[in-house]
């Protein structure tokens, strides 16, 4: 860049004679600096910044700015920097920033003055990312108690009432009239346990005279095991819980449900609230012994997984490092975003724009689950077993550590010899490969555990004749890296009969060759030759007694088994062969494959003679250095590793749960890390190949004074990293804990939060609407037991939630949207409760709870892409009419029924979900499969129940919309069903208003 | 039970008080004023005026290379078989860094812009001087997963609308009768992610695509009654009697415009019933206009091995019922070519084979895409249409295996066509290899072309923004900008 060169010659030599002080000091008190530097930071830094220099220039430092050129003191029309931010010539906008917004006039006045003042910059400062630093905000203040109103009204029935009401009449608003008992047991039986009341309830609470009756009625929901069910399902929107990993190929995730049972039953057992976010981030350190202790950690596992990019891509390369930092993204966001409000996962590629939060803050998080993966993780298992296990692993690491120093006594003596043997074998091993491999690779017996169970392989030529020789040849196979000479036998015997293998005994066969004694090298590719001239023979039989190791197994495989006559033909083609056992998978492994004339032969013949005598100079060698009592302790070693080996898998299994791990079965790429955390970087711009400083594990500053790094003693587990981030939010002293849970307890009961953004209280959210209601509601929640249960009963006993959902002209003329609760607000139901009210009331619903989910759909094609075919699905099918929160959920095809309903995507974290009207709706609840045969069933139910076709219709009013027919009603629905029977009026009625939406 | 012509044809007279006023009120997409953002879309007013008003986008599953259909090498040809240098350390989805390989395919030149196309596409030949090719476009991993969310809603991550769910937010339904986002998968499977590349996500649920199935007894799930005991007759009467009994519920409960809406939705509903089935009946296509799109022997039985015949009867079908769909005012319509990695293979991801999987899939899409185009331009629809061919990324220069390219998220292709885009442009050249841009520092972005896209339809990508969990999202994230070179 020649314009460039001279830039920099003129700034040297405008330093010279200038001198740099211009630069270096901030002399002037009045000095334009700081709002230079605030542009700069806020419009420049992102491109110009030391690490990236786009266009070779960067303005992070003084000194780099002065090597750049693009800047003289005191003369703005010779600088170049301005030059990038006014409109030139021929241009419609100035080419800097790029891709943003031009700076405002303003800005560039600003900038063209300070120039001219000689750009004075403080020494030593340089620019930094901007930091948002102010941390006064309404949702970082603590929790203060606030007064409750005390204004005096009947209508005031508890204290959300009296904050409610204040803000009513601040507004000029006024308060509705209750709604009517039949409105009040649809809406608060819904909204409790998530099912339609049934006629007789409906009848019992409409005409009982008790004043409590109310009272009783919630009670009574509340204690319902469907009330779990109802709300653990607006907890899993929250936390993204599905039973299919997502991305691509989305399999399935068979073990996820335990989790979702788990919420299910704290939500029925009141836990407190903060021991149910303990048990979901840290139960397993936590509450060690306790199944919810790992149950909960499904929380962790909840999310999409992206299986490719961890199983089938390695963690060195760039994509399954990708992977890895987007899952810990995930993990960090559904913590942070479910339990805290606050969008942290803004900070992963800068720091936050409008919340305090740095991308130091972000990876700290990062760090803090560094170490676990998602994966089946047991959680049931009897402490015995658990007490046996630790006992036999122990055992194991004991018999192996003797294993060892016999290897390394053995290696000792071996000396220099024996290691230059085993580095030759190694060489020479990498120069064999293979002429022509054929995709028949031989015999392949059955996978033992055992090094000396023994397995044979036998051929019968047909009839008895002379043979000369015997010819064994080697498999070749890659598996496991191990190539030529696979599954050859360590020791084994070749035995010749006359006499089928049933009646034969010892004195009818002839050993002819015995190599039982003594470990065997491996021939690799050489065939093995045994010379039995003038035998007789029509059986020939291989027994291996000691197995070749495979991969933490032993097999006994051959290519070829050829026996030649006296006039050197391989008369074993054709020949009939038996075995102890065999893998038959072919093309590759099959018993016929031992006869096929078909073995491995290796290009470089010089190669694998050398490397044939190397193994057996090796075995010699072993021979001589291990001394008969070491051979024997050694065996027996290795025999008792086999038996702890065999003890430790025949140890009850447990159950499992899918769910944040550490120590799982290695899948492919995908590796435990035994609890050793990852080293987590903080990323330049979020990106995997620009890491900078180790990130250290912390937790999010809510002060400017609080210390966001965790306190851990240096020899601290991963598990404490968890544990410290758990009490970090269940801590009472925790603002934004308390107040996220209220707010969305609150939402399911209004329909509108009173922060309307549920998963965000930073600056980018809506402020509350009652914020005093707001922090009584959560010291009342925090400070009395944490029950959810307790926190239901007060809002539905309030006069507030007790409103009907009528019309009023002024009112709504304020307040159109209802926002400060002049009303109750009618809302439809949502897509489960649609489902789960057709299953009732055609009398089909299954109250069986929990356990695997049931599928909506067809599974097709399981071993690569699994194909989820809801159009093949019968809905018919029993096992399908459970309760929806059982379903199967697939996260990349979601049901489309439910996802027509406005159900939850649960690739996406949904605290609240959506309402729409729409035609494919009208539809869904026409035509799908499912609504035409329930329609049927219920009318079913009907004619079954009632004789008459009047009773009919006015019960299956009661049942889907819980009142009578009017008297027009009842004779359109009854022309209708004469006309078009029973199963045609149950249809229209799932398509009631009336039955979708609640007043 | 009532199949579908039976329906249709008793319904006509059936409940046709609702659906007559539908077959009146269909419009003629043309005849729509060119500034308007259709009926409910979000955005009212159009930010400047815009060039096009639909979008055809068309998605390769698997990956197809760009080498092999777009993108002459003649350095591969020179090179082929010597031991690759990319010049710096690769790292390949499967190590698949063999010798430089040439394409298979014979590559000639086409049109005034004499563009040079490979033989597998060369049904586009005549086409070329009405598309621009975008050969220094940029993906961030080699991932099918990542990558192909990256194109369909530019985000890497689950979680995040498709282009035409953003688009039919934005924009609306040009015709009610018919879904706005229409989707034709491969109808052998989904690629990576299903459905979800066209989800709406926090978008309204009515933003989502639309799958078509055309070969299934249910084109659209749901559109009609499958039971026993529902007739013409009972038909009609549920729609009225619906209609009574809802209208009833909603007079009681006044100033809640949702029981209106959903009243509404019912008769919309009607509507669809008549004008989706309509919009996929081909059989009163002309035989040149079948035999155009490869669908002269439609039906036919095909042999088990992959090839082209086969291949143009699927696309080429789906590509007339695009013409259909967007001549009857449907918004946005993606056609998905190449199903998941099963076996055998029958998407683009031609590790193995390049020649086998890429010839009979290429030129089935061509053919198909070929009729498109030409139908397009002569029915006058080209021109406020565009139509987008992408992919998850491109495939290396490099030999896989014996005959098989390995992933190449570094460079691939994409091209445009109609709707305001300039015809025989090349634009961004990729280096000699086809390995990477030739500019390494001014590469195309799926974000630019987005951007470019929202501005031909009159959008402002920056300024089309919706607050989810406490983030302004766009299509674009931060990025994008409209890419002039290639507007007409």
């Amino acid at each position: 860049m020649p314009y460039r060169t001279l830039r920099n010659i003129a700034t040297i030599l405008l330093l010279f004679t200038l001198g740099i002080s211009s630069w270096a000091n901030a002399k002037e008190p009045e000095s334009l600096f700081p709002q230079v530097k605030a542009i700069f930071e806020n419009h420049c830094l992102d491109c110009h910044n030391q690490l990236e220099q786009k266009g070779d220039f960067s303005l992070q430092t003084l000194s780099a700015l002065q090597e750049s050129g693009m800047l003289e003191p005191g003369d703005p029309a010779a600088s170049h920097l301005l030059s990038v931010i006014i409109t030139q010539e021929d241009e419609d906008r100035p080419s800097m920033p790029k891709n943003k917004d031009p700076l405002s006039k303003e800005q560039v006045e600003l900038i063209t003055q300070w120039i001219k003042q000689g750009a004075a910059w403080p020494e030593g400062i340089a620019l930094a990312q901007p930091v948002v630093d102010d941390f006064d905000w309404w949702s970082f203040r603590p929790i203060q108690t606030p007064d409750v109103p005390a204004t005096e009204n009947t209508w005031i029935r508890n204290p959300i009432d009296a904050f409610v009401l204040r803000k009513l009449n601040e507004k000029g608003l006024t308060p509705s009239v209750e709604a009517n008992r039949r409105t009040l047991i649809r809406r608060v039986t819904y909204d409790l346990i998530g099912l339609p009341p049934t006629p007789e309830e409906v009848q019992a609470f409409v005409s009982n005279p008790d004043p409590l009756a109310y009272e009783k009625l919630v009670d009574r929901l509340l204690k319902s095991p469907h009330y779990g069910e109802r709300w653990a399902r607006h907890w899993l929107d929250v936390v993204k819980y599905a039973d299919t990993c997502g991305y691509d190929k989305d399999k399935l995730r068979p073990n996820a449900w335990p989790y979702r049972d788990y919420v299910i039953r704290s939500f029925n057992q009141d836990k407190p609230y903060s021991q149910f976010i303990e048990e979901q981030v840290a139960g397993d350190v936590l509450f060690p012994g306790n199944p919810d202790g790992i149950l909960g950690l499904g929380f962790i596992a909840a999310g999409p997984w992206d299986f490719i990019g961890h199983v089938e891509v390695p963690e060195t390369k760039i994509d399954g490092k990708v992977a890895r930092n987007l899952d810990r993204d995930e993990m960090v966001s559904n913590t942070i975003n479910t339990f805290t409000s606050l969008t942290i996962q803004c900070a992963r590629c800068h720091n936050h724009k409008f919340d305090p939060f740095t991308q130091q803050h972000y990876y700290g998080l990062q760090a803090i689950f560094s170490a676990v993966d998602r994966a089946e993780r047991v959680y049931d298992l009897d402490p015995k077993v658990e007490q046996q296990k630790i006992d036999l692993n122990q055992q194991l690491t004991k018999y192996q550590n003797e294993q060892k120093n016999i290897e390394s006594a053995i290696q000792a003596e071996g000396g220099e010899e024996l290691t230059a043997l085993v580095q030759q074998i190694k060489e020479l091993s990498s120069k064999i490969s293979l002429k022509d491999k054929a995709p028949q690779f031989g015999y392949h017996s059955q996978i033992s555990k055992n090094q000396t169970s023994e397995k044979w392989v036998e051929i019968d030529l047909g009839k008895r004749m002379p043979i000369t020789s015997i010819t064994l040849r080697p498999c070749h196979d890659d598996y496991g890296g191990i190539g030529a000479g696979f599954g050859f036998p360590v020791r084994y015997q070749i035995i010749i009969s006359n006499t089928p293998a049933k009646i034969r005994s010892d004195q009818k066969q002839n050993v002819v060759a015995d190599f039982t004694q003594q470990d065997q090298a491996n021939p690799l590719l050489s065939p093995i030759k045994i010379d039995v001239t003038g035998n007789q023979a029509r059986y020939i039989r291989v027994t291996a007694t000691k197995l070749r190791e495979r991969k933490n197994d032993y097999i006994f495989a051959l290519a070829e088994l050829q026996v030649f006559d006296e006039q050197g033909t391989n008369v074993a083609l054709k020949a009939k062969v038996t075995s102890l056992d065999s893998i038959e998978a072919p093309v590759r492994w099959a018993r016929t494959n031992l006869i096929d004339g078909i073995w491995p032969v290796s290009k470089n013949a010089d190669a694998e003679k050398q490397l044939a005598q190397a193994q057996k100079e090796h075995v010699t060698l072993l021979a001589k250095i291990i001394p008969s009592e070491r051979a024997k302790q050694k065996e027996a070693l290795e025999k008792s590793i086999q038996e702890t080996k065999k003890q430790l898998s025949a140890l009850p299994q447990g159950k499992v749960v899918y769910a944040a791990a550490s120590n799982f079965k290695t899948e492919g790429n995908f590796k435990p890390t035994m609890g050793n955390p990852r080293p987590v970087h903080f990323l330049y711009r979020g990106n995997i190949q620009a890491p900078q400083d180790l990130a250290l594990p912390g937790v999010l500053p809510l002060t400017k004074e609080a210390v966001p790094n965790l306190s851990l003693d240096p020899a601290h587990t991963e598990g404490d990293r968890r544990a410290a981030l758990a009490h970090w939010i269940s801590d009472k002293q925790n603002p934004l804990t308390w107040r996220s849970i209220v707010n969305r307890i609150w939402l399911h009961h209004f329909g509108q939060a009173i922060v309307a953004s549920p998963n965000d209280f930073g600056r980018m959210g809506q402020l509350p609407t009652h914020p005093e209601l707001l922090d009584w509601l959560a010291l009342e929640f925090r400070d009395h037991g944490q029950s959810f249960k307790s926190l239901h009963r007060l809002i539905v006993l309030s006069s507030t939630y007790r409103q009907a959902s009528s019309h009023h002209e002024s009112n709504a003329e304020i307040d159109g949207s209802n926002q400060y609760l002049w009303r109750a607000t009618r809302r439809r139901l949502d897509a489960e409760e649609i489902r789960d009210s057709i299953l009732t009331v055609s009398g089909k619903l299954n109250r069986t709870m929990e356990g695997p989910g049931f599928y909506q759909f067809v599974l097709e094609k399981t071993t690569h892409s699994p194909h989820y075919e809801y159009h093949k699905f019968d809905p018919n099918d029993s096992a399908s009419h459970r309760r929806s929160i059982y379903r199967f959920i697939v996260r990349s095809s979601p049901d489309p029924y439910m996802t027509t309903l406005d159900c939850a995507d649960s690739s996406q974290s949904t605290p609240q979900r959506g309402e729409t009207v729409t035609s494919l709706q009208a539809l869904a609840l026409l035509n799908n499969r499912f609504n035409l045969a329930m329609a049927e069933h219920f009318a079913n139910r009907l004619e079954k129940e009632y004789s008459k076709q009047q009773d009919q219709i006015k019960a299956a009013l009661q049942l889907s919309i819980g009142r009578n027919p009017t008297e027009t009603e009842q004779t359109q629905f009854q022309e209708f069903a004469d006309q078009h029977g029973m199963a045609n009026l149950c249809r229209v009625l799932f398509n009631l208003s009336e039955f979708v939406y609640l007043d | 039970m009532l199949n579908r012509r039976d329906f249709l044809t008793n319904t006509a007279w059936g409940f046709g008080g609702l659906a007559a006023q539908a077959m009146l009120h269909t419009e003629d997409a043309r005849a729509e004023n060119s500034i308007s953002t259709g009926s409910n879309g979000v955005i009212q007013t159009l930010h400047h005026p815009p060039k096009a008003k639909r979008v055809i986008q068309l998605f390769m599953g698997g990956a197809a290379s760009h080498i092999d259909l777009w993108d002459d090498k003649p350095a591969l040809r020179k090179h082929h078989g010597e031991k690759s240098d990319f010049g710096e350390h690769v790292e390949a989805f499967q190590n698949g860094l063999g010798p430089w390989m040439q394409s298979p395919f014979k590559f000639q030149g086409y049109g005034e812009s004499g563009k040079q196309l490979s033989e597998a596409v060369a049904p586009l030949g005549e086409c070329v001087d009405d598309m621009a090719f975008i050969h220094n476009m940029v993906g961030k991993t080699g991932v099918h997963s990542q990558a192909t969310y990256l194109q369909a809603t530019g985000f890497q991550q689950p979680g995040f609308p498709g282009m035409g769910s953003w688009i039919s937010y934005g924009l609306g339904s040009i015709n009610e009768n018919l879904p706005t986002f229409v989707v034709l998968p491969d109808h052998r499977g989904f690629a990576s992610n299903g459905p979800k590349n066209w989800g709406s996500a926090f978008l309204p649920a009515k933003a989502q695509g639309t799958m078509i199935f055309p070969q299934r007894e249910n084109p659209i799930e749901d559109l009609l009654p499958h039971a026993d005991y529902v007739t013409p007759a009972s038909e009609q009467a549920t729609f009225e009697l619906l209609d009574k009994i809802n209208r009833q519920h909603e007079a009681q409960r006044q100033g809640d415009l949702r029981f209106e809406s959903r009243i509404r939705s019912y008769e919309l509903a009607a509507k669809m019933q008549l004008s989706a089935p309509e919009a996929l009946d081909i059989s009163q296509e002309t035989k040149n206009t079948l035999k155009m799109y490869g669908l002269e022997k439609a039906g036919s039985t095909y042999p088990d091995k992959i090839n082209p015949e086969e291949e143009a009867e699927y696309f080429g079908r789906k590509c007339l019922i695009a013409r259909r769909l967007i001549e009857r005012g449907v918004r946005f319509v993606q056609i998905w070519s190449g199903n998941d990695n099963g076996f055998p293979r029958r998407n683009w991801d031609s590790h193995e084979d390049i020649q086998r999987d890429h010839f009979p899939l290429a030129k089935g899409m061509a053919v198909g895409t070929a009729a498109l185009i030409k139908d397009l331009k002569q029915r006058g629809l080209l021109e406020d249409t565009i139509i987008l061919w992408t992919t998850e990324f491109g495939r290396m220069p490099s030999t896989q295996g014996a005959k098989g390219r390995d992933h190449n998220p570094f460079v691939f292709t994409n091209w445009l066509c109609g709707g305001g885009i300039k015809g025989g442009t090349s634009y961004g050249p990729s280096d000699q290899w086809g390995y990477k841009p030739l500019d390494r520092t001014n590469p195309t972005q799926v974000y630019d072309v987005h951007a470019t896209i929202l501005h031909q339809l009159g959008i402002d990508h920056r300024r089309f923004t919706v607050r989810h969990n406490g983030i302004d999202r766009r299509l674009t994230n931060v990025h994008g900008h409209v890419i002039k070179d290639i507007l007409a």
